[in-house]
């Protein structure tokens, strides 16, 4: 079960975040964009982060997927201290440990969906046969099998989202962090998209972090928190209901 | 062979993926380069420079190393291997001379005397370069084999160029003056020696404004004294002189000077270095210029690509592999200019050179066309000059990829 005010750290917390401080300087003014963020979830959950434009929810999910550092305060993800470790070792983790899946699709251009899908392996340093097997699977099971070869620009929004989903999968992380997934599809798309995500998270049992806008998506998330002033919280019980 | 879109994959995995990832990035972005218009362009800019630059510049090395081998050939054919000056208080010349020819590596040692004088032709003279020699004309005196059967043992041997100019032929008088002074009762009087002329040799074509000429020692003896006195030694090559010279060294005398071909023409060598020098400098800036283009190229290249650097960053490839990648497509680009301009260059300088394709007006120049000879040196140069320019064009370029944040380039679309 996650929560914004964690207890001490129990073996099935996957994401646990202490203290979380960031802020930008804008010009002459400094932004305090996360106050103190205090965030467990536990191997196997489902949060949804919702929150106004600009309250920081990307800035949170950088700060757990190791692409950005807090100025105060811990994220340790799997065990891992992210603190502590090294940039080719964060480089590592997050090849081994994470999954993106971004807003914008993010696949790269010259390389077509099967390549896309073995990418992180590929920067594991892993055999390509293997790795053409495994993403080949994935995309057969997102129904995307008529579109391997297929570069980014010939495929829809929806399966160029669903490519990518299967690229944050492929290497089977513990972690996944999606940053408004549907956020860029028509409704059609975006339903089904995000019951990809939900059957690809509930069958790799995959920790998924979500942030989006969209009330109904968070919903049929297991948690959803509010972040609103730089703070996480429950959602309030009139609007959780609604 | 990738299938045309809307098909299954029917075929294994492309061969780019198989390669390092530095370079399976690399080959994409060089594919990539292609479809962008504006990047295109310059891509084929930078790489035609560089192309443009390595053909100029071994097109220049090759005619200026074909001109200089000429020019050396010519000047080498007249100069001694080793040329010893001997002390003027009669140094004991037959134990020099023993002993030098001694050296493993000497074919021979003679003596000569050197002097300047004139050659008075028709009552005009001449300024020339004097040779004392013993014996048989020397080897640097070079002459064909007809001009060497009808001459005549004794006498003077002037140049084939001065005796068609002044209409000389074997047995013609001429006199030979020397600066060095005879003292009559009427006062010092210059010494003039009457003599015939003996044959010819080959002119060199740069020898034209300080004519040599030949005769015998005790003639040379008579007319310059006992000064100048030099032994010539021949070696079996040029580079077994220069190698034999420290040996010959330690045999002489202390006040005897040792002068090696190099040094006897260190002036024209160290002027035809200077030339190929600056003319490599100055012909090697189209090369800098080509590779800004190149840093243009990867800078478009990275600017449009931040997105996709952060999501290889999120994915976990290291700045490094980023870095490593961009270095490699720069690689690429500089490697197609700097094949193909040398192809062209030495292409270019083997029919210039097969089909003499380059005549200088042969009434005003000594050559009737110039020589190309492309030196494995200088194509070595011009290889590892450009690569060290263009690497650190591209390193800066790919540094930047390298550096760029992942939270930088996420967020926007």
């Amino acid at each position: 079960m996650s929560n914004a005010n964690p207890e001490p750290h129990r073996v099935d917390t996957v994401i646990d975040a202490r203290g979380v401080r960031k802020s930008y300087v804008d010009g002459t003014r400094t932004v305090k964009v996360l106050d103190g963020i205090d965030l467990a979830v536990n191997a196997g959950e489902m949060v949804a982060v919702v929150g106004p434009s600009g309250s920081g929810k990307s800035t949170l999910l950088h700060l757990l997927g190791a692409l950005d550092v807090p100025d105060d305060g811990e994220v340790t993800i799997a065990g891992h201290a992210l603190g502590r470790m090294g940039r080719r070792e964060l480089a590592q983790f997050r090849n081994r440990s994470l999954g993106f899946v971004f807003q914008f699709h993010r696949l790269l251009p010259d390389f077509d969906a099967l390549e896309n899908v073995m990418m992180p392996g590929r920067i594991a340093g892993m055999g390509v046969q293997k790795l053409h097997e495994r993403a080949r699977g994935l995309l057969v099971e997102v129904g995307l099998e008529h579109r391997l070869d297929h570069f980014p620009s010939q495929l829809s929004g929806g399966e160029r989202q669903r490519v990518a989903l299967c690229r944050a999968l492929l290497l089977e992380p513990p972690v996944l962090l999606a940053d408004e997934p549907t956020g860029n599809l028509d409704p059609e798309s975006a339903e089904h998209v995000f019951e990809l995500l939900l059957a690809l998270q509930g069958r790799h049992g995959t920790t998924t972090v979500l942030v989006t806008h969209n009330p109904d998506l968070a919903g049929r998330c297991g948690t959803i928190l509010v972040l609103d002033n730089g703070a996480l919280a429950a959602p309030a019980a009139d609007s959780a209901e609604s | 062979m990738r299938q045309t879109p809307g098909g299954d994959r029917g075929r294994g995995v492309h061969w780019q993926m198989a390669l390092p990832l530095p370079l399976t990035l690399a080959t994409r972005y060089l594919k990539s380069t292609r479809r962008d218009a504006h990047v295109s362009f310059l891509s084929k800019l930078a790489a035609g420079g560089i192309a443009l630059g390595v053909a100029a510049l071994v097109l220049v090395l090759a005619g200026l190393s074909g001109l200089q081998g000429f020019l050396r050939d010519d000047v080498l054919a007249r100069t001694p291997h080793l040329e010893i000056e001997l002390p003027a208080d009669g140094a004991d010349v037959d134990g020099v001379v023993e002993s030098v020819a001694a050296v493993p590596g000497v074919e021979g040692v003679r003596e000569i005397l050197r002097g300047r004088g004139w050659l008075l032709i028709q009552g005009d003279p001449i300024n020339v370069q004097v040779v004392g020699f013993d014996g048989e004309l020397p080897a640097f005196f070079p002459r064909s084999a007809e001009e060497a059967e009808a001459a005549l043992a004794q006498g003077v041997f002037v140049g084939r160029g001065v005796a068609l100019r002044w209409g000389l032929e074997v047995g013609s008088g001429v006199d030979l003056v020397s600066p060095r002074p005879s003292l009559t009762p009427f006062g010092p009087q210059p010494r003039i020696q009457r003599l015939r002329m003996a044959g010819t040799f080959e002119t060199g074509r740069t020898e034209e404004q300080d004519p040599r000429v030949a005769v015998p020692l005790d003639t040379a003896r008579r007319l310059f004294g006992g000064g100048g006195r030099r032994l010539e030694v021949r070696a079996t090559d040029l580079e077994t002189a220069l190698a034999v010279a420290p040996r010959i060294e330690g045999t002489l005398p202390a006040a005897a000077e040792l002068r090696t071909w190099r040094d006897l023409n260190r002036g024209l060598f160290f002027a035809l270095e200077l030339e190929k020098t600056l003319m490599f400098l100055s012909v090697f800036l189209i090369v800098p210029v080509a590779a800004m283009a190149l840093v243009t190229v990867l800078a478009l290249l990275i600017s449009s690509k931040r997105s996709e650097i952060g999501m290889l960053h999120a994915m976990g490839t290291t700045p490094r592999d980023v870095e490593r990648a961009f270095l490699g497509l720069g690689a690429m680009l500089a490697s197609i200019g700097l094949i193909g301009g040398a192809v062209l260059g030495v292409g270019g300088a083997f029919l210039l050179d097969r089909f003499r394709l380059i005549r200088p007006p042969g009434d005003a120049y000594f050559i009737d066309h110039v020589p190309f000879r492309v030196e494995p040196g200088d194509l070595g140069m011009v290889v590892a000059a450009t690569v060290a320019f263009t690497f650190l064009s591209t390193w800066y370029a790919a540094r930047k990829a390298g550096s760029l944040e992942p939270t930088e380039v996420l967020g926007a679309p």
